[in-house]
């Protein structure tokens, strides 16, 4: 399998206490894989490091054949992988619009075609687009953000609990969505606290618990793992 | 009725054009950078002493030697961060202010070793208001209130239509998402550099033009400056314009009521009042 981002045996934290301790992790090409785990897990600790947000200490993060372990942000996006964070992912304070020409930032050249297809995906922002993103519902907020990083069209998406407070109408949506950006030729790594949605709706799925795999394996699987199940999807 | 306004409304705008163009400076300081400025008034100071000289030796008029001030004063900007704030980026924030109090006294000795501690002006003798149907204002007045539109237009301009000015809103708004989107940090913070530097000669040009040019001249509007940013709600360029021309206004009409030496107390009183009450200022600023 052609696996355009793999994560080995991770060691690292913050400051000098390690919070991962041994996490491995692969995504495969046009694959939806999601990390699930209880709070403190170390699952948004997982992405950042992909974006060198983090100190590793030890293992590696491959990218596309390349070794890409402690790049600085902005390398790691021109590389191809886009990030949506947990919290403040968007510029609440720009318009829509302007939150989208941001994430383009990098690009040179004209990207009115990359601006069509994120409207094309999140009709509901085309007649928000002059609208201050920070005064949208959690929802729309939630596509701004996922359209800002859709913008320079990455090979990788990370999304980091992408339906966290949303109606269970905007989750379907976001999950919705998340398929078609797949389609588009995308593999998508998600964080979610919705387990049970989650492993249902993605291609495979990881459990973290206390900075360490504890499950991988087919979403369907997971779900009818007893042992996994008792554990973390409360029976 | 003009009375009134000639001898309080106009000299109270034009002072507070003054106090503007520093507060945008201290304000766009504080959004991007995170940290007060206190060498803004020095920095002012410098740049008014440098369009002396370039008017003085190179004999140009004195609006041609502002044009040439404001990038060299542009680049003294660039290069005090370079030197003495760059290292701090990552430490807390009160480093770097303590630091920005350091540069302020270095530049006020630079001044006061190349220039002295006299007191000396752009150009001698008086000049005599223009009279419009009584309404009394002078040519260099009217320049300051001309050259603080096309600022504030200009950056605006700036600010909401270009690339670059965009990367300093998004950085402004979001310092981490930014840097996941790919915007270079340490460029934006050389740009803001760069136009606080240009401001800074802006506002101790216009100062010398329309008081005179002294060592102290900028040490002296730092407080109703910061007292104009933070009224008008720090970080927000708007409230840094309606801030400064109110603090202005509002130390003129005070002599009113109160002795004339006393008037730099009433920045301090909508200082103290501001913080107190409504501590995100007129545009709901960022919290200090
Ligand atoms: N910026 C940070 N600095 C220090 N420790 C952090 C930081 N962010 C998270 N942590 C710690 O790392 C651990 C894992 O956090 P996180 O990855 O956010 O968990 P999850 O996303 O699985 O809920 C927690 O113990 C948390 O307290
Ligand atoms: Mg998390």
């Amino acid at each position: 399998m052609n696996a355009p981002l793999q994560m080995a045996n991770l060691r690292g934290g913050y400051g000098d206490a390690d919070v991962l301790f041994d996490v491995s992790i692969d995504l495969g090409d046009r694959e939806i894989v999601v990390i699930v785990g209880p709070n403190g897990a170390g699952k948004s600790t997982a992405m950042k490091a992909i974006f060198g947000l983090l100190k590793v200490r030890d293992g590696s993060i491959v990218f596309d054949g390349q070794d890409i372990t402690g790049w600085s942000p902005d390398r790691v996006v021109q590389a191809g992988i886009s990030y949506v964070p947990q919290v403040s992912n968007i510029f609440s304070e720009m318009t829509v619009h302007e939150n989208l020409e941001m994430g383009a930032f990098l690009r040179k050249g004209n990207f009115s075609s990359a601006y069509e297809r994120v409207y094309q995906l999140f009709p509901d922002l085309k007649n928000k687009r002059k609208a201050i993103a920070g005064s949208l519902s959690g929802g729309q907020r939630q596509m701004v953000a996922m359209g800002r990083a859709l913008m320079l069209q990455p090979r990788v998406l990370l999304l980091d609990e992408p339906t966290a407070g949303l109606s269970p109408k905007y989750m379907e949506q976001i999950f919705q969505i998340s398929r078609d950006v797949r389609d588009t030729g995308v593999s998508i790594l998600l964080v979610e606290q919705h387990a049970k949605q989650a492993l249902a709706f993605a291609d495979r799925g990881y459990v973290l618990a206390a900075g360490r795999n504890r499950f991988e394996g087919k979403g369907s699987e997971l779900l009818a793992d007893r042992a996994m199940a008792e554990m973390f999807l409360g029976g | 009725m003009l009375d009134f306004i000639n001898f309080y409304v106009v000299p109270g705008i034009v002072t507070g054009s003054i106090y503007a163009f520093a507060a945008i400076g201290i304000t766009l300081v504080f959004s991007i950078m995170r940290h007060a400025h206190l060498a803004h008034g020095d920095m002012a100071t410098m740049g008014a002493y440098i369009a002396l000289a370039a008017s003085t030796m190179l004999g140009l008029p004195v609006y041609f030697a502002l044009l040439l001030a404001i990038p060299l004063t542009a680049a003294l900007a660039v290069g005090t961060d370079k030197l003495f704030y760059e290292h701090l980026r990552k430490k807390p924030k009160i480093l770097t202010t303590m630091s920005t109090l350091g540069t302020a006294l270095m530049l006020r000795s630079i001044v006061q070793v190349v220039w002295g501690v006299g007191t000396t002006s752009y150009a001698k003798g008086i000049t005599r208001p223009n009279d419009w149907f009584g309404l009394k204002i002078k040519t260099n007045e009217l320049i300051t209130l001309l050259a603080l539109a096309v600022v504030v237009l200009g950056l605006a301009a700036f600010l909401n239509r270009t690339r670059w000015g965009k990367a300093m809103r998004a950085m402004s708004d979001n310092r981490d998402l930014a840097l996941l989107c790919g915007i270079d940090n340490a460029r934006v913070i050389t740009l803001t550099w760069l136009i606080v530097g240009g401001l800074c000669a802006i506002s101790g040009f216009f100062l010398g033009i329309n008081t005179e040019i002294k060592s102290m001249m900028g040490w002296n509007i730092i407080l109703p400056a910061f007292a104009g940013a933070i009224l008008g709600g720090i970080g927000r360029i708007e409230g840094a314009l309606v801030g400064g021309l109110m603090i202005g206004l509002v130390e003129e009409l005070s002599v009113l009521f109160i002795p004339t030496e006393y008037k730099a107390v009433s920045a301090f009183a909508i200082l103290l009042l501001v913080l107190l009450v409504r501590p995100r200022g007129l545009f709901n600023g960022k919290i200090i």
